[in-house]
């Protein structure tokens, strides 16, 4: 991951950069403890706004992968529909835990 | 920046962190200063207490949606004015055109680039400061017709010698009521109310007009008669279409003690003789400014020293709301006018109204009222 590249395509300078993806990292986190209790709770309503979050923060960092995916799960849980959220939640995990080593 | 300048002031509302914090540091690089809010209660409340110059608002929030804050701060009156840029997803049409249909000036799709959203503040705040502009413009310009216009109104104190009361009141800035007192000569006073159709700028200029008109042709050379039509005749070439005055011209000569009326299809004097019941002095003629060849009502009264005379316009006596005209509400207030029989002429105008729009009544159009005592 190219952290001065995505900093200058927002126009901001590494530091800036480095410290709102470590914000980003918690707020994820954050965001992926309500969707684990939106499934336990089997509320795919929530765990849709959880999604949502983390997609708009995501995109706006320019982590791309994590947006597609976090759109994915969006679309789901606004359809009702929670198959599959574990795996979801696992490569969710793993690329979070990629962007926090490199941080 | 100097220690006067006040930086814009934009309010960020997102549940996400991160696109506060995104947004955030992108504007106050620029000399923006950020509010920030993470729930719809919070952003109503911050805009109460900081008033932004803008404020940036996520739709998609847990709790009170973004939508929900906007109609809420348009509802507000200390808040209805701050422009509002919603973020929305990009493919999310309904939202968007929901958004504007609340009152949002603009939107912004997520993903969001920093520098879009910055342009897209800086555009609206442009925007939002032209717009203010012209209002504070309209605003000095409708000020300075009203304090023409009331300049251009004769106070009692200004001619003791006419012995005049008076209450004006317009509904807005360019009234459309008007009236002015001659000096004939020692002894010959008139006394001009008029009614123009129209409350607008032009009408303040047709009263300056009118007023020029009076001065010229209110002599001790022409009759009251011949004044009004001479009037008429200037007004009938420079009025624009459509535009009119009802209007009534009282002229009193206290050596002779005779009052002569001019009526322009106005509402009816009202004479109070010292010792009598209050009666109206009905006559009827065509309005002021319309018809070449226009006929004035015209009659003569005896006066004895002490008589009053009323002269109004129609907003006095006539209410749409009611379904009140002139010619059945005149009549019905002839007891007002014998019941302050014993207040200084000076000071009947403004009794008047408080005794007919006191108690929580307001005129609803413009009012001039006069009280001439003999």
């Amino acid at each position: 991951m190219d952290f001065d590249d995505l900093a200058s395509r927002l126009e901001m300078d590494r530091e800036d950069f480095l410290e709102l993806a470590g914000l980003f990292v918690t707020t994820t986190q954050g965001d992926m403890d309500k969707i684990r209790q939106a499934m336990s709770g089997l509320n795919p309503a929530d765990a849709a706004s959880a999604a949502h979050s983390i997609k708009g923060a995501a995109g706006n960092l320019g982590f791309e992968k994590m947006a597609d995916l976090a759109q994915t799960m969006e679309f789901q849980g606004k359809d009702g529909n929670l198959d599959g959220f574990d795996a979801h939640m696992e490569d969710m995990e793993k690329m979070l835990q990629g962007l926090q080593v490199l941080l | 920046m100097g220690k006067n300048i006040q930086p814009y002031s934009v309010l960020v509302v997102d549940d996400n962190r991160v696109n506060l914090k995104l947004i955030e540091k992108s504007l106050s690089k620029e000399g923006y200063q950020i509010h920030t809010a993470d729930t719809g209660p919070d952003a109503r409340a911050s805009a109460l207490e900081n008033r932004p110059d803008l404020i940036l608002l996520d739709i998609e929030m847990p709790g009170e949606s973004g939508f929900e804050v906007i109609k809420k701060l348009k509802d507000n009156a200390a808040t209805n004015a701050i422009p509002v840029i919603f973020l929305t997803g990009v493919s999310d049409v309904d939202a968007k055109l929901k958004g504007f249909d609340l009152g949002a000036v603009d939107y912004i799709t997520k993903p969001f680039h920093p520098q879009e959203v910055l342009a897209r503040v800086r555009i609206h705040l442009k925007l939002s400061i032209a717009t203010n502009s012209l209002i504070q413009s309209q605003a000095g310009k409708l000020r300075q017709v009203t304090e023409a216009q009331a300049a251009m109104l004769p106070q009692p104190d200004e001619f003791p010698g006419a012995r005049f009361g008076v209450y004006y009141k317009a509904l807005e800035a360019a009234g459309g009521d008007f009236y002015d007192i001659l000096n004939i000569s020692e002894n010959i006073t008139g006394y001009f109310v008029a009614d123009s159709s129209g409350h607008d700028i032009e009408t303040s200029y047709m009263t300056a007009s009118v007023k020029a008109l009076l001065a010229q042709n209110c002599t001790p050379v022409y009759s009251p008669l011949e004044s009004m039509k001479m009037i008429n005749d200037v007004l009938v070439e420079i009025l624009p279409p459509g535009k009119y005055l009802t209007a009534c011209y009282m002229h009193i000569n206290r050596s002779t003690m005779q009052a002569t009326i001019i009526q322009a299809g106005h509402p009816p004097v009202v004479c109070l003789p010292v010792k009598g019941e209050p009666y109206l002095v009905l006559t009827e003629g065509d309005i002021l400014g319309m018809f070449p060849d226009a006929g004035f009502g015209k009659v003569s009264v005896n006066i004895s020293r002490g008589d009053r005379f009323f002269i109004y316009s129609d907003g006095l006596v006539e209410s749409a709301d009611n379904k009140v005209t002139w010619t059945s509400g005149a009549d019905s207030l002839l007891p007002v006018y014998n019941s302050l029989r014993q207040v200084p002429f000076k000071d009947v105008p403004e009794a008047m109204i408080s005794q007919l729009f006191g108690n929580g009544c307001h005129p609803e159009d413009d009012v001039v009222l006069l009280c001439v005592e003999v």
